[in-house]
């Protein structure tokens, strides 16, 4: 298998895009949501795909957990998808925050549509670092209200090899919640990544 | 003697990015710190003119390195280079006496825009 | 190469719905799928808000999903499971579905026009109309398989493990709001003389018409299941030993007045039933109390009812 591990100034550079395609998200979604948002630095961890069932099982154990994904795909080979992870305590909360206290709009279709705004904020900023665009599949719940859901996130990372594990904390006036970003990305993806990421650190 | 100027950012991509986009006319020694502790060391131990800093590092973020110069009445002009963007954000560091605020990754042309404005080239 | 020719022929013969709306929601463009299908043409209804063009739309709906669509600069998706339709458009599928309406998959994407300021939507939709077809023969079968799973292949009524299971949960009920419940146990009379006098399949007939007699003397709520060969189980919720009684011995004069007849012969068939009433035993115990009862019934000559009570274990022995 080829090395996909990142040297320690890669790493660096897509922190730092990361950070800046985070600022523009949460100001993005500031004006729309009319309230302050505190994006804690996200702490991103590279790591071995098959590693984070386990690492993700032991961290939701105790409650109501979801997984939604949604698939991206960019120009010369980047893609790669998402997988957000949140206990679902924090879905009517967010779900008031986006206006869906009024209607009969189904529990699945708020956690898609949250899913949606969250993560295509963030990645339109990230490919708009990288000069590229992504294109998006709608997104599917994978699991909600389920304890199988060790399985179903090993059953999704199964199929890449490198996971970007981006840990998010968003801090909005009144409340704050935690969720979880993974982003998957499958190994042609990942050397695509390397190639760009050397090309920004080259000009600097 | 030339001024010194401090870039502070945890990221040394970003570190690089912003002394690569100094304007060339800007004549000063760069020193760089790479968390708020290490610019409040340095901005203790000698004299630092002007102050390109990052809101959000670890042990100590840019608002608290603001808070920092404003109480020791430290005499040094700070540009804050950030990624956190927000009105609210910005409206803070404005308070806590930062001249201006650059949206990251800055570029040539805006630092330029605001060295000319406030004298600094 | 030249390829802007291509873009009008694709739109219109795309098979996919394309609509195009202004930042204030006014139809700009839609294509061939969707005038065809909503039978209207564009050049009559161009300009106009989308909701004066389609009608029934959810609207409060769409602009949350349009707001962010603008505002945001971010796709929005909606899929036919959880709305079936945003703009009602008729299927291909007329006699294979039982909905009147294609179930859509949409796609809400932004879009800026090349002066870069003017902003508009566009809204995909895709027929998914097999998919939403598939999906209610699958939950058909789902429902036909749970009941295939619960009920006696011969009689229709429940099979034990189904009813055994139910007697549990009614008894957890009745125990927490301390309502009534009854039991009845069953069984034919001299089942191995009516299988020898007629077969096997004359056996098969009594009880399946049997079984179809006592169903009709229950209400909705009561449960009649199959407990093993020709013994049966009814259980009776709100109902105490006085009301049980009385279901009990209906259906010994019922059956007794039931003629059938098989293979040009009439059967006449009796039964006897065991009753009790719960008074916080267990499932086992309270099976246990009708069978003696039951067995008691059998000893006193068949064709009636007996209700169980404390002591009746002693008595069968005696008589033994």
């Amino acid at each position: 298998m080829t090395d996909l591990a990142f040297s320690e100034l890669q790493r660096d550079c897509l922190q730092e895009l990361i950070n800046v395609a985070m600022g523009q998200a949460s100001d993005k979604l500031a004006r729309y949501l009319d309230t302050f948002v505190h994006l804690q630095v996200p702490a991103i961890a590279l790591v071995d795909a098959a590693e984070l069932p386990q690492h993700f099982a032991s961290r939701y154990q105790q409650q109501c957990a979801t997984l939604v994904s949604l698939g991206f795909f960019g120009d010369s080979g980047l893609r790669g998808e998402t997988i957000m992870l949140y206990q679902l305590d924090n879905v009517g909360v967010i779900a008031q925050l986006l206006g869906y206290s009024d209607d009969s709009a189904s529990e699945a279709e708020m956690l898609t549509d949250i899913s949606s705004v969250l993560t295509t904020t963030f990645l339109n900023g990230l490919a708009e670092q990288l000069e590229n665009s992504f294109s998006y599949a709608a997104p599917r719940i994978i699991s909600s209200r389920d304890d199988n859901f060790g399985q179903k996130l090993a059953y999704s990372a199964e199929q890449w090899q490198l996971a970007l594990q981006v840990d998010i904390r968003y801090q909005l006036t009144d409340f704050s919640f935690d969720c979880d970003m993974i982003l998957l990305i499958p190994g042609e993806a990942v050397l695509r990544l390397r190639q760009i990421l050397d090309s920004i650190l080259a000009d600097f | 003697m030339a001024l010194t100027a401090l870039i502070c950012d945890d990221s040394l991509l970003a570190r690089n990015q912003l002394k690569k986009s100094l304007p060339a006319e800007f004549d000063a020694d760069i020193v760089t710190a790479s968390n708020g502790m290490e610019a409040l060391a340095i901005l203790r131990s000698q004299e630092v003119g002007l102050v390109f800093l990052d809101l959000t590092m670890p042990e100590l973020d840019g608002v608290g390195v603001l808070e920092a110069i404003k109480a020791d009445a430290m005499d040094c002009l700070v540009i804050v280079v950030s990624a956190d963007i927000q009105p609210e954000m910005q409206k803070r560091v404005m308070e806590l006496g930062a001249l201006a605020f650059v949206r990251k990754p800055a570029s040539a042309e805006k630092l330029s825009e605001v060295m000319h404005k406030y004298g600094l080239i | 190469m030249q390829l802007d020719w291509l873009l009008h022929p694709l739109l219109s013969q795309i098979n996919t719905g394309v609509v195009v709306l202004d930042a204030q929601y006014h139809v700009v463009f839609f294509n061939q799928f969707i005038a065809r299908r909503a039978d209207i043409e564009l050049a009559k209804v161009q300009g106009q808000p989308i909701d004066k063009v389609f009608t029934d739309l959810p609207l409060a709906w769409l602009r949350r999903k349009f707001d962010s669509v603008l505002n945001l600069q971010v796709p929005a998706f909606s899929s036919w499971e959880q709305r079936q339709y945003i703009i009602k458009l008729p299927h291909l599928r007329p006699l294979s579905s039982d909905s009147r309406y294609m179930a859509q998959n949409c796609s809400m994407l932004p879009l800026t026009a090349p002066d870069g300021m003017s902003r508009y939507i566009v809204l995909l939709i895709e027929d998914a109309t097999d998919a939403y077809v598939y999906q209610q023969q699958l939950q058909q079968s789902v429902v036909q398989l749970e009941q295939a799973n619960r009920t006696d292949g011969l009689t229709g009524v429940f099979n034990r493990h189904y009813w055994q299971q139910q007697l549990g949960y009614e008894i957890q009920r009745a125990q927490r709001y301390q309502h009534p419940l009854s039991l009845l146990l069953f069984d034919l009379d001299k089942f191995k003389d009516l299988n020898d006098h007629y077969g096997h399949l004359g056996g098969d007939f009594v009880l399946i018409e049997l079984s179809k007699v006592i169903a009709s003397l229950l209400r909705d709520t009561d449960l009649l299941g199959r407990y093993g060969g020709e013994e049966f189980g009814i259980i009776l919720p709100e109902t105490g030993l006085t009301g049980a009684m009385q279901v009990a011995n209906r259906i010994c004069d019922k059956v007794a007045q039931h003629k059938m007849v098989f293979n040009q012969q009439g059967i006449k068939a009796t039964v006897s039933i065991g009753v009790v009433s719960y008074t916080e035993q267990t499932v086992d115990e309270l099976i246990q109390y009708a069978d003696t009862a039951l067995y008691s019934a059998k000893r006193q000559g068949r064709n009636r009812a007996v209700a169980y009570q404390p002591g009746l274990e002693a008595a069968i022995k005696k008589i033994k």
